[in-house]
């Protein structure tokens, strides 16, 4: 059993995350009309369809691509010196003091309380094929994994291994990897909610409902 | 040379659009000829040694940090930023891309692409289109189709005729090849061993070339079993008009994946070794045959005429590779040219050529001498099917000698972890002999005194295929 | 006091709030004369002041009458559309309860119906001829608003609504019984769930065009493409108070001020949509898209207008029967019986005309029914068509129809089978060769040896060498050196594109993903058809602007300038490896693709071409918004104008086939292009009724991204298959060796 009230108090003492922003790609940098101390939104909508706050635009080969905020929080920095510059891939523009959101809390905890299949080695993973079809069609909850399953495809040295799932029955609850991600060996890679598990999973939901109230 | 205004080519300045051991072999030509350079890098690739040779001794905006190497955004963005004026990709990446080279030199602020010009990639690069240069040009290509087949009656006749031939030749299990004539990278390929099997296989690879690439031709052709792989390396200015060769090269040993693991030069040794057939016109064979070709394209770069040759001495034109090859050094290290100052570099004659300078010698110039071996010392389980392996390389070290050359990118001074997103080369090694008895045992000489260390994640020693390559290095130019 | 005072009270009151809400606040001087006139006398009357009240009610409710009278006479379009829309408006139970003699609900029950905003009944009518009592058996199918009851929805039918009418129809046409259709709606609801908002209407369009039973259609309300569900009729009928309208004004002002989902227009502007999209049955009347007006009384007709529903059963009763004498009788008696049925001083509940048709006169009236729908709107166009192109076009019909059909009718069906019996002897004639030769066979000569070490390794012949480029025209995008996003990169990773790659060689699609970028209509006309087969007829006839829209001749204008096209519909000869075909391409790039009387008059006359020369008929779906909403139902009455050629074009034996593109919406997909049975379209292209921003203000509901994404319309049903732009030619071969009626001369 997990202590959940411990983990909970733990957060409690610093819920914040550094989300540094930085350029995905060369190019030259615009900031927007932001400045440190405000505040910026993350994607909106009910389907998170509508883009965060533009923080800032990065233009390569006349083609200009804003950079939007990934969650809601404060701008504690801005590397306003950039203005204008070409800047190489990878570069700090901003960084964002963002508030845990009950989901994020969630998530954290959830990660103690979860079944985590890990990865067995640095490399990018991705579902097969048929299994992204059904998360891409429904959600990652649709799925149940079984020991043995040949759940994941492990790619590097440009080549693909397909990776068998092994652990308990359940459904994925959680994928921590992304597209196109160097996943550290060891790295949990998904989170897996065994059936007799179900309840203590809904508590845990349950409580950060309750005990975790948003600000700002 | 004198009927037209001499090129500078110091004022050009070049983006090397690679990573590793070439894209350091690209810079020291850089330095040599005295042209600037701009490196780039991704995350991963931050301890390479190419990162560190371009810090220590590029100019002014030499090294970018970009996303991949495969974004050729990243590479223009850069290219402008850092003002080049040419981009040399190298090999694998953008090497043989004609829609990469087409952009680089019809974009609005253009650059030298150094390899062949655009569409000579794109003709050479297209298996049907080269199969039938070669024979409009009398060139031996493997006997089968030179175009795609869609109809299937048509092609279960051609696939009859095949066995047939075969039959005629004597050969005791022929086999046919079929192949989706899109396709590529040994992807949508199966073989027959029987008529009665065509149909199913043809249908099932012209469904897949379909799905794949959205056209259902395939190829019919004669699947050859026992043969030497061997190249010729060609090199030719912008002129396009005066083709010269350095010598052939055997690659016949390789891993079961079928990649290259040892390159020899020259492709045979008739007067060291026996054959079955004429070796010594083989290679003339070969070369001539390239030439006419490389003449009648007007190729105006690097390039290497790849070959298999049956055990009755036939060659079969395979392909044609337009960029420089990994194994380009073992040619240059058994050539010279009259004339020239110091050890031929293949990779500076083609900055020299791209940036538009005429090549300056002929044929007769070229002159050969010794045997050259060049190893490709790599991190994998020759014993699982080359798998790559994963981890820490700790200590690397080898004696040096006049007869070698190592190429390599892995630091020796620190320890080194080896990126995941590519291949886990980790050198290569060149060692000359004045004949291939020497040649071999220096080689294994090398490898002997070669110091390979390091572990993985799971604490378990580095994997290598140096064993491999001390036991092959016997079956070198036999054949 | 007395109770009936108290209900005239009432019943004024109610008169006296529903003046006041037509009128949004207009003529508020009238209103509060009423008002204070009403006031004190029912004070009075409480207070027990009043001596008579019988006589002052009456003396008020005179007054009443006369304002209501002088008020009647100010009506704006748009108070017709507060009059349609007001809960005490007459809906449809109200018309089953007072113009039928009796009836049965057979859709469902109030709340408990498959959709209760449709309702059907089976009504009777009990005649008399002398002493004879004649009882007539009708089908009434209609939206019911219900005095504003929350579950009717408004009159705002779902797709599964239209099925049931649909269902009905089809029963009424088993039974051969007469349909009346009541329109009271606002506009269909537009969610795409199966059998989908727009392809529903587009089925029950293309099934009214045929049915064999009269049908009578009544508007009240008519909004658009949930009016044209029920609305393709013999006769049409209109409420005098009533509107017929491709959009509502409202949505009309927000496209006309080029609104952001959320913002609302100001009356004044929605006020001058309205008067500008003539939505009045005077003028629907005036354009011939109605039969006749039905009048209603001062202010519009409410249930307690006892002598309005009289009248209603007359006109609807007259109508009936007129369209069936017109098709039973014959010719020399039809004029005689349609002037006494026309007398307006006949009763109708008098007189009795059989409604039975004989199978010869189901016929006639389909085939005028049809007709009558073909003439309407050509003079909404302009025809640039020289006066003699015109007229030859004529004169040509009559000497090639008969051509025509000696030609694939006669000497096709001949000549296949003479080929047939030619090819059965050649055959035999193989096999006994075969036979002969046999032993002959076996041994190789050196010669052939030769010939296959020949074949093998030297150059063969290829028709298809040297083909440099795959495409005949290349989007001017491509001259452009910069890159573009693809809208996927965040979902599957893709690299930036470079234009001239993305719009010359990749044919606008992602080389990772396959997402299709838009391309201009030049791409497919020249990419997919034969090179140079194209061939462009009626070219001439121009998208004009037949209610003098303001500001909108300008508008045209650029467009023309813009694309270089007199309209936003091309129509065009091709052919596709040899197969020769008629296309309509409706251009996204001509003010969104809308279509309108010009657009409309192209279409018909290409199916009607296609018909005649046996050629498949391809509509190509570039881009379409919609009806062209500044045409008004000009542009409406595309959408059974259209629906009933291609239904002709299709029972004449042709194969109708639909690719859509880009984005294809509201009511072009709800008509000609829904109906088809084979529809596709290609990656990437949006399909539906309407747009997010009109779901969101005309339902309340956010809509998920994606919602009307081609595979989702594929998942749906909507549609048969996607196809990638690169491979449209050889998909549009393999459809027309495989798809299609019977009529088409290359099988």
């Amino acid at each position: 059993m997990i202590n959940i009230s411990a983990l909970l108090d733990e957060i409690k003492a610093s819920p914040y995350r550094e989300i540094v922003i930085r350029t995905p790609h060369t190019g030259v940098v615009t900031f927007a009309d932001i400045k440190e101390g405000d505040e910026v939104l993350g994607p909106q909508g009910q389907w998170k369809e509508k883009p965060g706050t533009r923080l800032a635009t990065l233009e390569r080969e006349r083609n200009p691509k804003p950079i939007c905020s990934p969650e809601k929080g404060i701008i504690s920095k801005i590397h306003s010196q950039l203005e204008g510059m070409f800047v190489e891939a990878g570069t700090p523009l901003m960084v964002i003091r963002h508030m845990l959101t009950r989901s994020e809390v969630e998530h954290q905890i959830l990660k103690k309380a979860l079944y985590l299949f890990r990865a067995p080695e640095r490399a990018k993973y991705y579902f097969t094929p048929e299994v992204d079809k059904k998360i891409r069609a429904a959600d990652a909850h649709s799925v149940v994994v079984r020991d043995g399953m040949e759940l994941l495809i492990m790619s590097r040295m440009k080549r693909e291994v397909p990776l068998h799932y092994s652990g308990p029955t359940g459904v994925i609850y959680a994928v921590y990897f992304s597209y196109n991600e160097n996943m550290d060996a060891d790295a949990p890679l998904i989170g897996v909610c065994p059936e007799d598990q179900l309840p203590v999973i809904q508590d845990v939901i349950m409580r950060v409902q309750t005990e975790w109230t948003e600000k700002g | 040379m004198e009927n037209k205004e001499p090129v500078d080519i110091t004022r050009h300045k070049i983006l090397v659009a690679n990573r590793g051991e070439i894209a350091m072999r690209i810079m020291r030509a850089c330095r040599t000829l005295g042209v600037a350079f701009t490196a780039v890098y991704t995350r991963e690739d931050a301890d390479s040694g190419h990162v560190r040779l371009a810090r220590e001794q590029g100019g002014d905006k030499s090294l970018y940090r970009v996303s991949s190497y495969h974004d050729a955004n990243e590479l223009m963005a850069v290219a402008d930023d850092a003002e080049c004026t040419a981009v040399h990709p190298g090999y694998g990446f953008f090497a043989e891309d004609f829609r990469f080279a087409r952009r680089v030199c019809k974009r609005d602020r253009r650059l030298i692409f150094i390899g062949p010009s655009w569409k000579i990639i794109r003709e050479l690069g297209d298996k049907i289109n080269t199969k039938r240069l070669a024979r409009s040009l009398n060139v031996p290509t493997v006997p089968g189709s030179d175009r795609p087949i869609y109809d299937e009656m048509e092609a279960e006749r051609i696939a009859r005729s095949v066995f047939e031939f075969q039959a005629q030749q004597g050969i005791a299990r022929p086999l046919v090849l079929v192949k989706a004539s899109a396709g590529g990278g040994g992807m949508g390929i199966e073989e027959v061993y029987d008529i009665d099997n065509f149909r199913s296989v043809y249908r099932r690879i012209r469904n897949y070339a379909l799905r794949q690439f959205k056209d259902e031709g395939v190829l019919i052709e004669q699947r050859i079993t026992d043969f030497n792989h061997l190249e010729v390396q060609i090199v030719s200015d912008r002129s396009g008009k005066n083709p010269v060769h350095f010598g052939t090269r055997n690659c016949s040993i390789q891993s079961t994946g079928l990649q290259k693991r040892v390159e020899v030069a020259p492709g045979f040794v008739p007067a060291q070794m026996d054959y079955s057939f004429d070796a010594a016109k083989v290679l003339q064979d070969i070369v001539h045959y390239s030439l006419t070709m490389a003449r009648k394209v007007g190729y105006d770069n690097v390039g290497t005429w790849e070959w298999i040759v049956t055990r009755q001495g036939e060659p079969f034109l395979m392909e044609v590779n337009t960029r420089i090859q990994v194994e380009n050094g073992v040619s240059a290290r058994i050539s010279s040219i009259r004339n020239h100052e110091g050890p031929v570099d293949l990779i500076a004659e083609q900055i020299r050529i791209g940036l538009g300078e005429p090549l300056g010698y002929t044929q007769d110039d070229v002159t050969f001498d010794g045997v050259g071996i060049e190893y490709r010392l790599i991190a994998e389980d020759p014993e699982h099917g080359f798998t790559p392996w994963v981890g820490r390389i700790e200590r690397f070290a080898w004696k040096e000698e006049p007869w070698l050359t190592m190429l390599t990118h892995v630091p020796t001074d620190t320890p080194y972890e080896i990126p995941t997103e590519f291949d886990p080369n980790l050198a290569l090694a060149i060692i000359w002999g004045k004949d291939l008895a020497e040649a071999r045992e220096r080689g294994v000489s090398f490898l002997d005194n070669l110091h390979l260390e390091g572990r993985n994640n799971a604490g378990e020693a580095l994997k290598s295929n140096v064993d491999f390559l001390r036991a092959n290095t016997a079956r070198t130019l036999r054949f | 006091m007395d109770n009936t005072i108290e209900k005239r009270i009432q019943s004024l009151n109610d008169r006296l709030s529903y003046t006041r809400d037509i009128f949004a606040g207009k003529h508020e001087d009238s209103i509060r004369l009423l008002d204070e006139k009403l006031t004190e006398f029912t004070n009075r009357v409480r207070n027990g002041e009043v001596e008579d009240p019988h006589t002052e009610i009456v003396s008020l409710e005179d007054l009443f009458v006369f304002v209501e009278k002088r008020l009647e006479k100010l009506i704006t379009p748009m108070d017709r559309v507060r009059i349609v829309r007001h809960p005490q408006r007459i809906c449809l139970r109200d018309i089953l309860e007072n113009v039928y003699d009796n009836f049965t609900e057979v859709g469902g029950q109030d709340e408990h119906s498959l959709d209760p905003s449709m309702l059907i009944a089976r009504a009777v009518i009990t005649r008399r001829r002398g002493k004879k009592m004649h009882t007539q058996s009708v089908m009434v199918i209609g939206q019911e608003k219900g005095h504003g009851a929350e579950f009717r929805n408004g009159g705002s039918v779902k797709p599964w609504g239209n099925a049931k009418a649909l269902q009905y129809m089809r029963v009424a046409e088993t039974e051969g019984i007469p349909i009346h259709c009541y329109i009271f709606t606002p506009g269909s609801y537009p969610i795409e769930d199966y059998p989908g908002a727009a392809q529903q209407i587009a089925r029950n369009i293309y099934t009214m065009a045929g049915l064999r039973v009269p049908v009578i259609s009544i508007i009240s309300e008519g909004g658009s493409g949930g009016a044209e569900a029920i609305g393709l009729a013999d006769k049409r009928l209109m409420l005098s108070h009533g509107y017929y309208s491709v959009i509502s004004p409202e949505g009309g002002a927000a496209i006309e001020g080029r609104l952001k989902a959320g913002q609302r227009a100001a009356p004044e502007l929605i006020e001058h949509c309205a008067q500008n999209l003539h939505i009045t049955a005077q003028d629907n009347l005036s354009f011939g898209y109605i039969d006749s007006v039905v009048q209603e009384p001062a202010l519009g007709a409410r249930p307690h207008h006892f002598d309005f529903f009289r009248s209603l059963r007359q006109e609807v009763l007259r109508a009936t029967d007129e369209v069936v004498i017109t098709n039973t009788k014959p010719p020399m008696v039809r004029g005689l019986a349609l002037a006494r049925l026309r007398n307006p001083e006949a009763n109708l509940d008098e007189m009795y005309v059989r409604w039975g048709m004989s199978g010869a006169a189901k016929n006639r009236m389909r085939e005028r029914r049809q007709q009558k729908f073909l003439r309407l709107s050509r003079a909404a166009a302009i025809d640039n068509r020289p006066f003699l192109a015109k007229n030859a076009a004529a004169l040509r019909d009559w000497v090639t129809k008969p051509w025509m059909h000696f030609k694939y009718d006669f000497v096709r069906r001949h000549q296949r089978k003479l080929h047939n019996i030619m090819e059965e002897l050649s055959s035999e004639w193989d096999v006994f060769k075969g036979r002969l030769f046999s032993p002959w066979k076996r041994i190789a000569s050196p010669a052939e040896k030769k010939a296959t070490a020949k074949e093998l390794t030297t150059l063969s012949n290829w028709v298809d060498d040297n083909r440099v480029s795959k495409w005949n025209y290349l989007s001017p995008r491509y001259k452009v050196d910069r890159t573009i996003t693809c809208p996927n990169s965040a979902s599957y990773g893709c690299l930036d594109l470079w234009g001239p790659d993305l719009f010359a060689e990749f044919a606008g699609v992602c080389s990772h993903c396959g997402y299709h970028f838009p391309m201009e209509p030049e791409w497919y006309v020249q990419n997919v058809f034969d090179k140079g087969s194209v061939f462009e007829f009626n070219r001439e006839i121009e998208a004009g602007n037949p209610l003098n829209f303001p500001n909108f001749e300008e508008r045209i204008k650029a467009a023309q300038e813009k694309t270089g096209c007199r309209s936003g519909c091309m129509t065009f000869e091709a052919r596709i490896d040899g197969t020769k075909l008629v296309v309509a391409m409706l251009m996204g790039t001509f003010r969104g693709g809308s279509f309108g009387a010009a657009e409309g008059y192209k279409f018909v006359e290409a199916a009607a071409r296609a018909a005649k020369k046996r050629y498949p008929f391809l509509a190509y779906v570039h881009g379409t918004a919609g009806i062209r909403i500044q045409e008004g139902t000009h542009g409406v009455i595309q959408m059974p104008r259209c629906t009933v050629a291609v239904r002709r074009y299709i029972e004449s034996g042709g194969l109708y086939l639909v690719l859509y593109d880009t984005n294809s919406f509201a009511g072009p997909v709800a008509s000609f292009l829904g109906c088809a049975p084979y529809q596709f379209a290609v990656r990437s292209s949006n399909i539906g009724f309407a747009g997010p921003g009109v779901i969101k203000e005309t339902t309340g509901m956010d809509i998920p991204p994606k919602y009307h994404r081609s595979y989702r319309a594929l998942s749906r049903g909507h549609i048969q298959g996607i196809w990638d732009r690169r491979q449209i030619r050889a998909n549009l071969k393999q459809a027309l060796l495989t798809m299609g009626g019977r009529n088409l001369y290359y099988r």
